[in-house]
């Protein structure tokens, strides 16, 4: 798979919600065309059982600092920092973001590729950096 | 794959010269890692593992005198930014992260004595390491670029630096009305949205400043490589009848004294040629180079090579896994992954079974407009390979003046990740 597929298929992805309400509201003439065979998709993937060692977690905060800086020292400007965050607003701004609540340009989309459990334990990681 | 290591040993073993290293860290008793290139990857690796593990004795190999970003770098050729928007001292990286960092170039790398010979003949010895070497051009398929006369004049400006500069003046010099063509080679190839930023760039400054001019992006691929409908609306909106779009038009040589490219089928001529070459991996990596040879295939858990365990590698000469684009933001990441599989190994222990990587590629459509493409990758048990998320990342749903500031915090920030 290319970069570009990955692309085509986040966008497609993106449509779905709409695209199952239309199915919906065509009924049964969609549903038959549903129906027709389509190729497999291929097999979701086999990801490993998240790592929550200390050592795990450090590496997993370390795939926020290329934006949000080192640690979550942001000196960016635009982006915030992490560091000294309260721990219950971070994961509920996670979930936000994830769920369409929080207007994003980007985290709406980075947000879904970070666990509940992950997401509790980055809360738990950035809460205790000192700002 | 055993003829390619033993004569590989042996180019080092040959080598004489002073262990330069070994006198180099006086009170220092901890493990050695000595990593080849301080770019987005390796000076990502050397700052984490002195981080997490501040007992390791860490020497970097550079050939730069200073950090020059590419990532932002086409602003350069649009105006808006200059070279030294985007270089950063060494100074610092060395100083605040105790790390020992050694301005030359590394010839061979010698398993045995575990040393790493360098071109002055000085040798640095190491119990791990880490090549993340960046990308050569493998001028070779484009015969006739394929000496130093024709690759003054026809520039690639694909490693920012001095060609970007030079660039920027063969666009300044030329006539109101001339044509610039840039070649994109097939991918992969570094940093895969790169060309189609730099076409807006230059169309940019073209609109403003070169009347009747036009832009043609000669690509070796089918469509545009990364986030297609945005860049395609950008160069219709932004600036129409100015950039032409030319979807398999592969470059296969280049006359450089007319200007012209030479495709499978026809030619063209151009005012400015802007030839981005095939790419490989960094020629210190040639012995670990196992797909298409031209680039490394790894472990992803412990960042070894494929086929000669005990050496780490990184960055834009992997074989990247499936949706993996070659990019700083990426080679930041590996940084990291690699830096705690090192720790780990370094310390008797199992590197993480479950290591994640993340990529964001900002690009900047005008000077102040910019769109994004992300992606989150986890480690597939079954497959042994990095895959991407299946539903997080994805593109920008417009350019915006937002996504600039964001960009440009971006910047500051992996900067100051990797250079501390």
């Amino acid at each position: 798979m290319t970069h570009t597929d990955l692309e085509r298929r986040r966008s497609v992805g993106a449509d779905l919600p709409r695209m199952v309400f239309l199915c919906c509201l065509a009924g049964a003439a969609t549903l038959a065309v549903a129906q027709t065979p389509t190729p497999a998709a291929p097999p979701p993937p086999a990801f490993a059982a998240s790592n929550l060692t200390p050592s795990g977690v450090r590496a997993l905060a370390a795939t926020c600092a290329a934006c949000h800086g080192s640690n979550g020292h942001s000196v960016g400007g635009a982006i915030p920092g992490l560091a000294g965050i309260n721990k219950e607003y971070f994961v509920n701004q996670m979930a936000a973001f994830r769920e369409g609540r929080r207007e994003a340009t980007i985290m709406h989309q980075l947000s879904k590729g970070y666990s509940a459990a992950e997401v509790a334990a980055l809360g738990d990681f950035f809460s205790a950096q000192k700002k | 794959m055993t003829l390619l290591r033993r004569d590989f040993l042996r180019a080092g073993v040959a080598a004489g010269g002073l262990l330069a290293g070994a006198c180099a860290s006086p009170g220092r008793s901890g493990p050695r890692v000595v990593i080849i290139g301080a770019g987005y990857g390796g000076a990502t690796a050397a700052r984490y593992i002195r981080l997490w593990a501040p007992h390791v004795d860490v020497t970097v190999v550079e050939r730069g005198a200073e950090f020059i970003s590419c990532p932002i770098s086409n602003l350069v050729l649009g105006g808006s930014k200059t070279l030294a928007d985007m270089t950063v001292s060494y100074d610092r990286f060395s100083r605040n992260n105790g790390i020992h960092l050694v301005r030359g170039e590394a010839s061979a790398i010698d398993l045995e004595k575990k040393v790493v010979r360098l071109a002055s003949g000085d040798m640095l010895p190491f119990d791990r390491v880490i090549l993340s070497p960046g990308v050569d051009f493998t001028y070779a398929d484009i015969p006739g670029l394929n000496n130093a006369a024709a690759q003054e004049k026809v520039l690639h400006a694909w490693k920012a630096g001095p060609q970007t500069v030079a660039l920027r003046r063969q666009l300044e010099s030329m006539r109101d009305g001339g044509v610039v063509a840039i070649s994109v080679p097939v991918a992969p190839y570094r940093c895969p949205p790169g060309p189609y930023e730099r076409a807006c760039q230059i169309a940019s400054y073209l609109k403003a400043s070169k009347p009747g001019a036009k832009l043609v992006i000669l690509d070796a691929n089918p469509d545009v490589t990364s986030k297609p409908g945005l860049f395609k609306k950008a160069w219709s909106e932004l600036y129409p009848g100015i950039v032409e779009y030319r979807p398999n038009a592969r470059v296969v040589d280049v006359d450089a004294r007319t200007l012209t490219a030479k495709m499978e089928v026809d030619d063209f001529k151009a005012d400015v040629l802007n030839v981005i070459p095939p790419m490989k991996a960094g020629a210190i990596a040639d012995p670990f180079i196992t797909a298409n040879k031209r680039w490394c295939e790894i472990n992803w858990l412990t960042y070894e090579a494929k086929n000669v365990p005990g050496v780490h590698l990184l960055g834009d000469a992997l074989q990247i896994a499936p949706a993996m684009p070659k990019s700083g933001h990426m080679a930041n990441a590996h940084g990291k992954a690699c830096a705690a599989a090192v720790v780990a190994l370094l310390s008797g222990e199992a590197p993480s079974p479950a290591p994640v990587l993340t990529n964001t590629c900002y690009s900047f459509v005008s000077s102040e407009k910019v769109i994004h493409v992300a992606s989150v990758h986890k480690y597939d048990e079954k497959d042994k390979t990095m895959k991407a998320v299946p539903g997080a990342g994805g593109v920008s749903a417009a350019a915006s003046e937002l996504e600039g500031q964001y960009a440009m915090a971006w910047a500051r920030n992996i900067w100051a990740d990797m250079l501390g």
